[in-house]
């Protein structure tokens, strides 16, 4: 218990220490391309926060509440696919599939949200239903691919990615576009099958509590069943889960099947809480995003809301600093993307330990080492 | 006599916090043969690492030669001439030998490599140091104990006046030891030193010149080999008093419960690996095979084990056949088996010790009820079993990495055994185990088999099957040449006789 508590402690050490190195790096860089970095590096760090203001009369007023929202959205969005992508790492498999399974898990939704009618509750019910299903067909099929015919996960999930995205954007132009609408995209879904919105001014819906379903649900997966326990040792060490007497390749392809479920309803969360309809393009590349959400936790359920907010955070924040400061869009990608390089160099901080016991005399040494282990 | 090496309050601490030597002080003089002994993760791996320049000591200093070093790689500690022979040998299969040894340093004929310069070169050093070799052979037709020779050979090329053996033995027969006993004898007598790391002591007894012996990271021991005994020196290692002898007691035979019918299997490249192979074992009965490492005895026990089909022929449990279906109907079947590559198959390194202990049992009850998974009674178990087979860590949580080899060794052990098995499949139980925990082992194995368990024990220590095995069998080319039942009369060197291919039985001979 002690151990794990210290663990813990460690463990939010190095997040810390990195996350302001890796701030001030990106700050640095800020400097070097902007007129006003200070200026354009507050609005990173702050933007995506509600902000209050008080008037001369003493009344006091929430502003940018669309602004927090946007952060909470788009971190339902990471926590999904997080969950998603901490499965299949946890199984030691890879999956660039997401994006794919996202895609289908909106059409899924979509089409019971338009054609299938039925009432509220059941409507919603039934079309994330479908969602997940999808999602898991979607997941299913490289996971099996991989398992029975020992097909690359990478190139297969890459394929389908492009299979899924061009089935959905043909079904969308061909049978299910708005014959009205001039642009590509369905009618926007009856009132029965949207999310309904739980902080007003925002789009956060209850997909939110879907969120932390998930959570526990995958926590709970992972940590208390057989199913999970197989999915572990698989991870930890293939042949000792085969001489054990697991069946490595059903745990693969249920892994990969598993985490489509969690994509396929980030898709649903993307149209039935989002968009509101199906259009061309849903949220491109999203899908990659759950990797880095899922390294950031370690691949922990529990860490993957953290890592979601944080990572949610930082690209709410990122668009705002493009909107309304002079750095441009792929100053802004590139800040992003060092900061994460930084946060997921997992050497670093053992490099400063290293320094650190190289610089004490031998008797220190034997004592810390002996205070620790 | 005028030290060679000397190292002076070496402390070694590993970036994740173990101390591996602390404070240890270690010399060789020139030209003796010096035995470097102790328990698995006493430290003697990890000094001898330092020497060779594959670690750096946290503190302290390396005298070599009069001079203090720093060794920063295994280039520069070549350079000063020190060798050394990992037990994993660093040989390329598809070259020759002549082609290995001259690997990294090349004779040269414009800007080819000079091949018969080569094979002149190992014919040369061959024949000064005795060490017998064909130089055009490949490395992968030739058997290990050349292929140590190669190894020997190579680190002479380079100059080395130092030669640290580690483990040599572990892999060779009987015959094979003494000719390395040989070699290193004409070595230290052409002005060679050597350090030589192993466990077992009567080879310390046999070999050496000088011992030292480390535990828990420190010296507890260095003395003259002539003035002390095996027992002495196992007290040292351990910490206590060792039993050498294991209580066996008459056998009580029960019914035959394990038959083994034909038996075949061929490699997916081709190769017969096992060929019809057949026997039995009784209740209460420990069936030994015997063999040079590479004839069989691996795939004998993944056959067995159901983590391979095999090619032809059955094997039934009880009258129940087994085959075919996986690992689990195996175990189902009341199979359980301490794997020959312990630390690739039977644990999870990342995984902590209770998830090891239920790999064979979490999906029943009581670890697992409608669905759901009771941590509480997996870490029951996991307390039980660390008990019951002294299991030292920091709890059942801690990680299976976090071990030393005994202790992980008792985790299979205490997951095998406790799973009642009607037989166990033992490979290489005691390899790489140290002395302590080989006693523990060796004990385990009686008592199971006195409990009317049947045992298959696939060993390459020949001592251990003629103290164990209440019948041994000999493989060779995956074949059963030979089936004897054990007497005070079996020798070693009778059984090597059969290991190597020389003779064979009848099948009428068979006992």
């Amino acid at each position: 218990m002690n151990e794990a508590r210290q663990k813990f402690s460690l463990e939010f050490m190095r997040i810390v220490v990195v996350i302001v190195l890796a701030l001030l790096l990106g700050f640095v860089i800020t400097a070097m391309v902007s007129s006003d970095p200070v200026d354009a590096y507050r609005e990173l760090l702050t933007g995506p926060l509600p902000k209050i203001t008080i008037n001369d009369n003493g009344d006091w007023q929430l502003r940018g509440i669309n602004r927090f929202g946007n952060w909470l959205e788009d971190s339902i969005t990471l926590t999904l696919l997080g969950l998603s992508i901490a499965i299949v790492f946890k199984a030691r498999q890879f999956s660039l599939g997401a994006e794919g399974q996202l895609t289908l898990g909106a059409l899924g939704a979509g089409i019971v949200s338009l054609y299938i009618p039925a009432p509220f509750v059941i409507h919603i019910g039934l079309a994330l239903l479908v969602a997940g299903f999808f999602g898991y067909i979607w997941g299913l099929i490289p996971g099996a691919l991989k398992a029975y015919l020992n097909a690359d996960e990478i190139v297969s999930t890459l394929m389908l990615n492009i299979i899924a995205i061009q089935l959905y954007q043909f079904i969308l132009t061909r049978y299910l576009k708005d014959p009205t609408a001039g642009y590509v995209g369905t009618e926007f879904f009856p009132e029965s099958a949207i999310l309904p919105v739980v902080i007003p001014g925002t789009r956060v819906t209850i997909a939110l509590f879907i969120a932390i379903i998930a959570i526990v649900a995958v926590w709970f997966l992972m940590s208390r069943t057989p199913l999970g326990y197989e999915i572990r040792m698989l991870g930890a060490n293939r042949r000792f889960a085969e001489y054990g007497g697991i069946n490595a390749k059903r745990v693969i392809a249920l892994s990969m099947g598993l985490s489509g479920i969690l994509a396929g309803l980030a898709g649903a969360h993307l149209s039935m809480g989002l968009l509101k309809q199906l259009t061309l393009t849903l949220s491109p590349n999203i899908g990659f995003e759950g990797i880095v959400v899922a390294m950031l936790a370690r691949n922990d359920p529990k860490f993957v809301p953290v890592a979601a907010l944080f990572y949610g955070y930082l690209r709410t924040g990122a668009q705002i600093m493009e909107r309304s400061s002079d750095v441009t869009r792929e100053m802004v990608l590139v800040i992003q993307a060092i900061i994460i390089l930084f946060i997921t160099a997992e050497r670093i901080v053992p490099l400063v330990q290293g320094w650190w016991l190289h610089r004490q005399s031998p008797e220190a040494i034997l004592d810390s080492a002996e205070a620790k282990g | 006599m005028p030290q060679l090496v000397d190292m002076r309050n070496i402390i070694k601490v590993y970036p994740n916090g173990v101390v591996a030597n602390r404070d240890v002080n270690f010399s060789v003089e020139r030209g003796e043969i010096h035995a470097l002994v102790g328990e698995n993760g006493a430290g003697k791996s990890t000094l001898m690492k330092i020497v060779y320049g594959l670690e750096q000591p946290t503190s302290g200093s390396i005298i070599f030669n009069g001079r203090p070093v720093k060794l920063q790689s295994p280039h520069q500690a070549i350079d000063f001439g020190i060798g050394m022979v990992h037990q994993n040998f660093m040989l390329i299969p598809s070259f020759t030998i002549a082609q290995n040894i001259v690997l990294g340093h090349e004779p040269v004929k414009g800007r080819l490599l000079d091949t018969k310069a080569a094979i002149r070169i190992t014919e040369q050093l061959a024949q000064e140091y005795g060490l017998d070799v064909d130089p055009t052979a490949k490395v992968e037709a030739t058997p290990v104990g050349m292929r140590q020779r190669v190894e020997i050979l190579k680190t002479l090329y380079r100059g080395a006046d130092l030669l640290i053996l580690d483990e040599p033995t572990a892999v060779l027969t009987p015959q094979e030891t003494d000719d390395l006993f040989d070699a290193v004898r004409r070595l230290v007598a052409q002005g060679k030193t050597v350090i030589f790391i192993t466990h077992k002591l009567i080879e310390v007894k046999e070999i050496s010149d000088r011992v030292t012996v480390m535990r828990h990271g420190e010296v507890t021991g260095r003395v003259q080999t002539a003035e002390v005994s095996e027992e002495d020196i196992a007290r040292m290692m351990v910490g206590r008093d060792v039993l050498f002898r294991i209580e066996k007691p008459r056998q009580q035979r029960g019914e035959v419960v394990v038959q083994v019918k034909g038996l075949s299997y061929v490699s997916p490249t081709g190769r017969p690996l096992l060929r019809d192979v057949s026997f039995q074992i009784h209740r209460g009965e420990i069936l030994g095979i015997a063999g040079v490492e590479g004839n069989g005895q691996t795939q004998l026990a993944e056959v067995l084990s159901g983590l391979q089909p095999p090619t032809t022929g059955e094997a039934t449990i009880g009258g129940q056949s087994v085959l075919g279906r996986g690992p689990r109907h195996v175990r189902q079947a009341g199979v359980a088996h301490i794997p020959e590559d312990r630390l690739t198959n039977g644990v999870a390194l990342e995984a902590d010790i209770a998830d090891n202990l239920v790999v064979d049992r979490y999906y029943r009850s009581p670890f697992a009820r409608r669905g759901a998974m009771s941590l509480r009674q997996v870490r029951r178990h996991a307390e039980q079993l660390m008990q019951k087979f002294d299991i030292r860590a920091a709890g059942a949580e801690a990680l299976m990495g976090s071990l030393s080899g005994g202790n992980m060794q008792k985790v299979i052990i205490a997951r095998e055994f406790s799973a009642d098995p009607v037989l166990l499949i033992a490979a290489q139980p005691t390899r790489g185990v140290d002395i302590g925990a080989s006693e523990f082992v060796r004990r385990q194995l009686v008592e199971e088999r006195n409990k009317g368990k049947a045992v298959l024990l696939i060993s390459a220590d020949l001592a251990e099957l003629l103290t164990l095995a209440d019948r041994i069998a000999v493989l060779y080319k995956g074949e059963i040449v030979a089936l004897f039942r054990s007497r005070p009369d079996l020798s070693e060197e009778e059984l090597g006789l059969y290991m190597l291919g020389l003779k064979r039985q009848l099948p009428e001979q068979r006992e």
